[in-house]
């Protein structure tokens, strides 16, 4: 039985000598990556999620004077020589903080694995179910004396809200996002009325008690997962003010605005700034076959507007130093414009930007050829992308994680951030 | 004259483009025709020959988007938010006003005496011009700049009625404004409400509005034209749609709307100088043309465009059609066909 | 299909001389398949010292073998017959009769479905279940969802396990081989496998082979009668792939069809009216993927196969696999016992494959009734198989074991009723398993579904006191431990413990003043504690 014993010396550790290992086999590993807990301390990301493919001609990387640049002029920005969207003028005055890449190759054009993609940082593999952006972050900045949830999904419109991936793979339910889709309030956050404050805790110890009692001489993660959701119902309940924006001064929520988009970016920033370490809130659905300008007037207006007031607003609390500030979508769209005045997928050559924490503000990175057909200059995939944003916040994105025996890296190996964008 | 009959109506020719081609205007004492491009010149072109030369006029740095020919001159307005007054045969500037309007202008109309140029933009403003001096003399202001939903509101089309009295604008959310050409004054609000969709939740964002208004020939009528109500506001997928009015009344008097196989946005109405029926044109990643009768209120015939048709110009004998769009330019007949090849085209239908 | 010839160019003769040696070693074939279980899982406790866990009680037994048979917890009737009845024969009697309820089929179905297709798709789940319904073996069914079936039913179900990874063919390549051969071969995409000698890119583009002219045309999967794979090596070199199985057996086929664009453009109109017509496109005369049943299931290279579906079979059971990960089947990581899972393999494929008949032998060993709950200080791993492994129920599992646990225990009292009662609660509580995910490896319940217990609305139905409800009953019973000692065994299937007695006691008799809203909160508390969330 010689191969047994070579699985045994395999697994190593308490395995070896036959016994069960301890049910949460990560947050051993997390223990170890202490040493970066300094470097992370405090950082958070906010994911502004343009679904359906915002389109990076109308936005970070006009092409003014050519047939595919479309009716929109470029104006200057706040950064000599940089020009952007003149949909987008109030963004044009705040560069100072951000940096736009303006070469992601991607290569996915469908909504689906375009978003899954630009979720996970990395293509699917079978039984094997990576954890999307938010959940690594949630893990690795989340503190768990904190009572705010550590990951908060806000994508309320319907369509393409199924790409829109957050899934915590194998780092487990725990990092699962608070994914909110009718309401800017998670659903099952407050206690009903037919139950005072006190039944509701002492009920809650009722169940744990049985629980424990059933779990004694048991071993098994998912148990422990079970409990500990349970455990963390009532501290989740107590942050529910967080997105009640009645709490907020009529000031600033004018300055945001009334639009969905604008009210959830005010939420997200009180999450944030009560050290929810992720959120990401989406807005849909960009998809413009048909009418392209049309659709990017109403809607680069609309991002431009909640955007800088947002970033405006996370500078003057002081928080945009800790904050980073992303704003990503599956895909870009065709330089070329088609016969419905609309531009398709395209995912050849695109844009993004980072603002705020980490980041060397003021920077563009890459370029894309006159026409914005292909990366010019300085490609990169989705790798390099969320190499660059954990790196930002602190994240070694050469960590590694184990599932089983097996080492996964944060990142695909080989890749690594894009240091020209970084502070 | 004007015994065209659309049962005849058949393409002729079309010629490539690289670009699109939004705008054109024909002078019908000349045949001079000037077109407005994507690409943001004007250029004189003959579509009648083959290989048709355009001739430049570079001046605008954004989409053509409005095309007159007050006689003396060509007056083009743009995304980049100005005026340029041309010379006809030197191709030169005579005047340019540098910010005519405060946002993107997205068309252009000539009063019947060719004295005034009214122009529309997404300042959500019509003004009207001394087509000679470039004066500005009046401003028409009363649309909605923002919508209810807070997205920007667009002002895309205006008309004069043929008498000289009346003018019309058409905006993103549906409204069409009656106005005193003389006085300036508001004289009556309707709507086409189904021309304009917003999706509060699939999509959250909209698509349509009134895209063209012309009225009737005895200046009784307005017509306007768009697209339907939209499922998947991603796609120009619904049909065209026209509308008619009695100006006097603010009644409607039909709603035209063609076959699904003709989708897209009416980019343009042209009355018969009868009144008895109108011409459409338009499309989404096709386009076409469809041919309306007003007094039995009923779509008599739409066929294929070579491409989506921004713009057509009819000759004043009603017998040659110009039309301009997606990478091309076509010219239709109302001619009959030699009989053979008539035989052909029915035996094919 | 058995009509083309196959050619084999090389074969793995390593494990052939394995495959023979072992042979000789395994328990003969006419052992039952519990014994073989209990003497290799016992063999091996042995070699480590490895003291197993005690057989557990008849409450216990009989819940997670409902559970794992048919997917549902017993109600209070079921329990008290079990246990009261003297028959030494009971456990048999009821695995068999378990076996034979409709409901062990549906269950299998939706399990595999599972494993088999994307959230939210179930037309495979039909087929599975008719298929399963009708006797057929999983070489039946891999056939049929693998080539196809479309001289019999249900074929474009069948199919959908290929249809729905068409446009990725490495996808479909993949999943073939991690869900029907236990074996991953993704990381030989791009490079030979890091890990694992014997995977090489050609396996990779091998398996890959079998799909490349397979497309999707309309509803049915067809395929063309030409068309290759080129790959190019880490050192840049271009090579054609063979058509190539793991075990590294290649098949020689005859020269692809060569079309000129006459042809190509007749062979196009034809699929378009097929596709027009909702038919089917005629397989070649050489089909690739009828290639792959073949080898795949052929005596020398049917290894694969049938340790996977044993190894699936064996976790979907027992909680853990032989081999761990579960697509992870290869000889850097072998199985935990090899000859447990040679000889289940060869007893599999003896036995056509049959999985009704694998499950039965799985759950009668003595190694199945192990408890959960280890005594001593030092818990065996999970390889050792020393004690059963708590199981998250699947969102089917949970949705009945809610349903049923929160319905008064006397609406199924009635013997001549209990049945169809049953069934239909079960039925009308279907809509909840859209509320659960389905437990994969590692899985962890997210505080979702903590939230959504503890506040919503929807929930509070199933804890309050009516007369169909747990609570009602309860309610209508005064002495507090009598109350206690009922609610127990309907929500957990077995009798009270003295520490529940009196802490569940101590609950009410602090609320004397709103007793039924404690019985309330008392059931809330017995149905979302872990114990009804799992079988163990």
């Amino acid at each position: 039985m010689s191969v047994n014993s070579d699985r045994r010396r395999f697994l190593g550790g308490a395995a070896a000598a036959g016994v069960a290992a301890s049910s949460m086999n990560l947050d051993i590993l997390k223990a170890e990556s202490l040493s970066n807990e300094l470097k992370k301390s405090g950082k958070r990301v906010l994911l502004l999620w343009l679904a359906g493919g915002a389109s990076q001609l109308e936005t970070w990387d006009p092409k003014p004077g050519r047939l595919t640049g479309g009716p929109y002029q470029a104006i200057q920005t706040s950064l000599p020589g940089v020009q952007i969207s003149e949909l987008m003028p109030k963004m044009a005055t705040r560069l100072h903080n951000t940096a736009i890449i303006r070469s992601l190759n991607t290569q996915i054009g469908d909504h689906g694995g375009g978003a899954r993609l630009m979720h996970l940082g990395r293509r699917d593999e079978p039984n094997l179910t990576y954890p999307d952006m938010g959940s690594v972050l949630a893990r690795e900045l989340g503190r768990s004396d904190l009572q705010v949830p550590d990951y908060v999904s806000f994508y309320t419109a319907t369509e393409g809200r199924g790409n829109a991936v957050g899934q915590p793979g194998f780092l487990g339910a725990r990092y699962a996002p608070m994914f909110l889709t009718t309401d800017n309030k998670p659903a099952n956050l407050s206690r009903l009325e037919d139950i005072t404050d006190l039944d509701h805790k002492e009920r809650a110890d009722l169940r744990q008690m049985l629980s424990n009692r059933f779990a004694k001489g048991r071993v098994s993660e998912s148990l422990g997962s079970h409990n500990v959701a349970y455990g963390r119902v009532r501290g989740l309940m107590s942050s529910e003010k967080l997105f009640d924006l009645s709490e907020e001064p009529q000031k600033v929520k004018d300055r945001y605005g009334n639009s969905l988009f604008a009210q959830q970016a005010l939420v997200a920033r009180r999450l944030i700034e009560a050290g929810t370490p992720f959120v990401k809130v989406a807005r849909a659905w960009w998809d413009s076959h048909g009418q392209n300008f049309e659709t990017h007037l109403e809607m680069v207006t609309e991002l431009d507007h909640v955007m800088s007031t947002l970033l405006e607003d996370l500078e003057e609390r002081g928080l945009l130093e800790d904050t980073l500030v992303v704003t990503l979508a599956e895909f870009g769209r065709t330089p070329t414009i088609n016969a419905s005045l609309g531009r398709d997928h395209f995912a050849r050559a695109w844009s993004a930007s980072l603002t705020g924490c980490g980041i060397k503000g003021g920077t563009v990175f890459g370029a894309t050829d006159e026409d914005g057909q292909h990366v010019k200059d300085n490609e990169i995939g989705a790798a390099e992308m969320f190499a660059t944003i954990y790196k930002a916040v602190g994240i070694d994105p050469h960590h590694e994680y184990f599932v089983g025996s097996r080492p996964i890296p944060l990142v695909d190996p080989g890749t690594h951030a894009v240091e020209e964008v970084l502070a | 004259m004007f015994q065209a009959d659309p049962k005849n109506f058949r393409e002729l020719r079309t010629t490539n483009r690289p670009d699109i081609i939004l705008r054109m205007t024909r002078n019908d004492d000349t045949g001079e025709m000037f077109v407005g491009s994507s690409d943001a010149k004007v250029y004189q072109v003959d579509p009648m020959v083959e290989q048709p030369e355009f001739v430049p006029m570079e001046g605008h740095t954004s989409y053509v988007m409005g095309l007159v020919d007050t006689g003396k001159y060509i007056v083009s307005g743009s995304y980049d938010k100005s005026l340029i007054w041309w010379n006809k045969e030197t191709k030169e500037q005579v005047r340019r006003i540098e910010m005519a309007h405060d946002r993107w202008i997205r068309n252009l109309t000539v009063t019947p005496d060719h004295k005034f140029v009214l122009s529309v933009a997404d300042d959500m403003v019509c003004k009207i011009w001394d087509a000679e001096t470039g004066d500005l003399v009046r401003t028409l202001d009363s649309h909605i700049k923002v919508t209810e939903h807070g997205f920007p509101n667009m002002l895309y089309a205006v008309a004069v009625s043929p008498d000289g009295k009346l003018v019309a604008t058409v905006d993103r959310i549906a409204k069409i404004k009656i106005w005193d050409f003389k006085t300036g004054e508001e004289i009556k609000e309707l709507e086409a409400p189904k021309c304009y969709t917003w999706d509060p939740k699939a999509r959250i964002h909209s698509i349509g509005g009134i895209r063209s208004v012309t009225f009737s020939p005895d200046s009784t009528k307005v017509a306007v034209g768009g697209i339907g109500q939209i499922g998947n506001v991603d796609h120009l997928a619904a049909a065209g749609r026209v509308e008619l009015f009695d100006v006097a009344s603010g009644d409607k008097i039909h709603m035209f709307e063609g076959d699904d196989k003709h989708k897209g946005l009416v980019e343009q109405i042209i009355f018969h100088p009868s009144g008895k029926w109108l011409i459409a044109v338009g499309g989404d990643h096709g386009g076409w043309v469809q041919f309306m009768d007003v007094e039995k209120k009923e779509v008599i015939k739409q066929l294929k465009a070579p491409m989506h048709v921004h713009q057509m110009v009819l000759t004043s004998d009603f017998k040659t059609a110009f039309g301009v769009g997606h990478n091309r330019l076509a010219v239709w007949s109302f001619e009959a066909e030699a009989p053979v090849e008539e035989k052909t085209e029915e035996a094919a239908g | 299909m058995n009509k083309f010839v196959l050619l084999v160019v090389s074969l793995s003769t390593i494990g052939l001389l394995q495959a023979a040696l072992q042979a000789q070693d395994l328990l003969p074939s006419e052992t039952t398949i519990e014994e073989a279980v209990d003497h290799y899982i016992q063999a091996e406790q042995a070699t480590g010292n490895i003291q197993p866990a005690s057989q557990v009680d008849d409450y216990i037994l009989l819940r997670r073998t409902m559970l794992d048979l048919i997917g549902r917890i017993p109600t209070v009737a079921e329990v008290e017959a079990y246990v009261t009845s003297k028959d030494p024969q009971k456990r048999v009697k009821l695995v068999d009769r378990l076996i034979q309820q409709p409901e062990f089929i549906e269950q299998l179905a939706y399990d595999l479905n599972n494993i088999l297709a994307p959230a939210g798709k179930t037309d495979l789940e039909l087929y599975l279940a008719d298929a399963l319904d009708k006797g057929k073996g999983w070489d039946h069914i891999f056939t049929d969802m693998i080539y196809g079936n479309y001289e019999e039913e249900m074929p474009k179900q069948a199919m959908q396990f290929v249809n729905l990874r068409i446009n990725d063919l490495d996808n479909l390549s993949n999943a073939t081989s991690a869900l029907f051969f236990g074996v991953n071969i993704s990381c030989a995409k791009c490079h030979d496998h890091p890990l694992v000698s014997e995977w090489t890119q050609a396996h990779f583009y091998g398996m890959k082979s079998f799909f490349n002219r397979s497309f999707s045309n309309g509803d049915f999967v067809a395929e063309r009668a030409y068309g290759e794979i080129k790959y190019a090596t880490t050192s840049g070199e271009q090579l054609d792939a063979q058509l190539m199985f793991l075990t590294g057996s290649v098949i020689e086929e005859p020269e692809p069809v060569i079309l000129d664009d006459e042809a190509k453009k007749k062979e196009k109109a034809d699929f378009e009216q097929l596709k027009k017509d909702k038919k089917p496109v005629p397989a070649p005369e050489f089909s690739r993927r009828a290639q792959l049943i073949q080898i795949a299931l052929r005596e020398n290279d049917r290894d694969y196969f049938a340790k996977n579906l044993a190894n699936r079979m064996w976790n979907r059971i027992y909680g853990y696999g032989l081999v761990m990960p579960l697509d992870q089947m290869h000889p850097e990581n072998p199985p935990s016992h090899p000859d447990l899972l040679d000889w289940l393999a060869r007893d599999t494929y003896a036995n056509g494959y049959d999985i009704q008949r694998l499950v039965r032998g799985l759950v009668l060993s003595k190694t199945y009734s192990q408890s959960s709950v280890y005594q001593g200080a030092m818990r065996p791993a999970e390889f050792w198989f020393a004690t059963a492994n708590v199981k998250p129920m699947s969102p089917r599992q949970y949705a009945a074991a809610l349903a049923l646990a929160s319905r008064n225990p006397a609406h199924f009292d009635d013997p001549n009723e209990a049945a169809s009662r049953i069934q239909n609660e079960v039925k009308a509580h279907r809509g909840w398993e859209r509320k659960f995910v389905v437990p994969g490896e590692r899985f962890q319940v997210s505080v979702d579904e903590a939230l959504l217990f503890s506040n919503a609305n929807e929930f509070k139905d199933k804890t309050k006191v009516a007369n169909d409800r747990l609570g009602g009953e309860l309610a209508a019973i005064e002495s507090n431990e009598e109350m206690v000692q009922r609610a127990i065994k309907a929500v957990y299937s077995r009798p009270a413990t003295a520490e529940e007695l009196e802490a569940i006691s101590a609950y009410v008799e602090a609320r004397g003043d709103r007793r039924e809203e404690a019985i309330s909160q008392i059931v809330w508390a017995l149905l979302t504690s872990s114990e009804l969330r799992f079988n163990h």
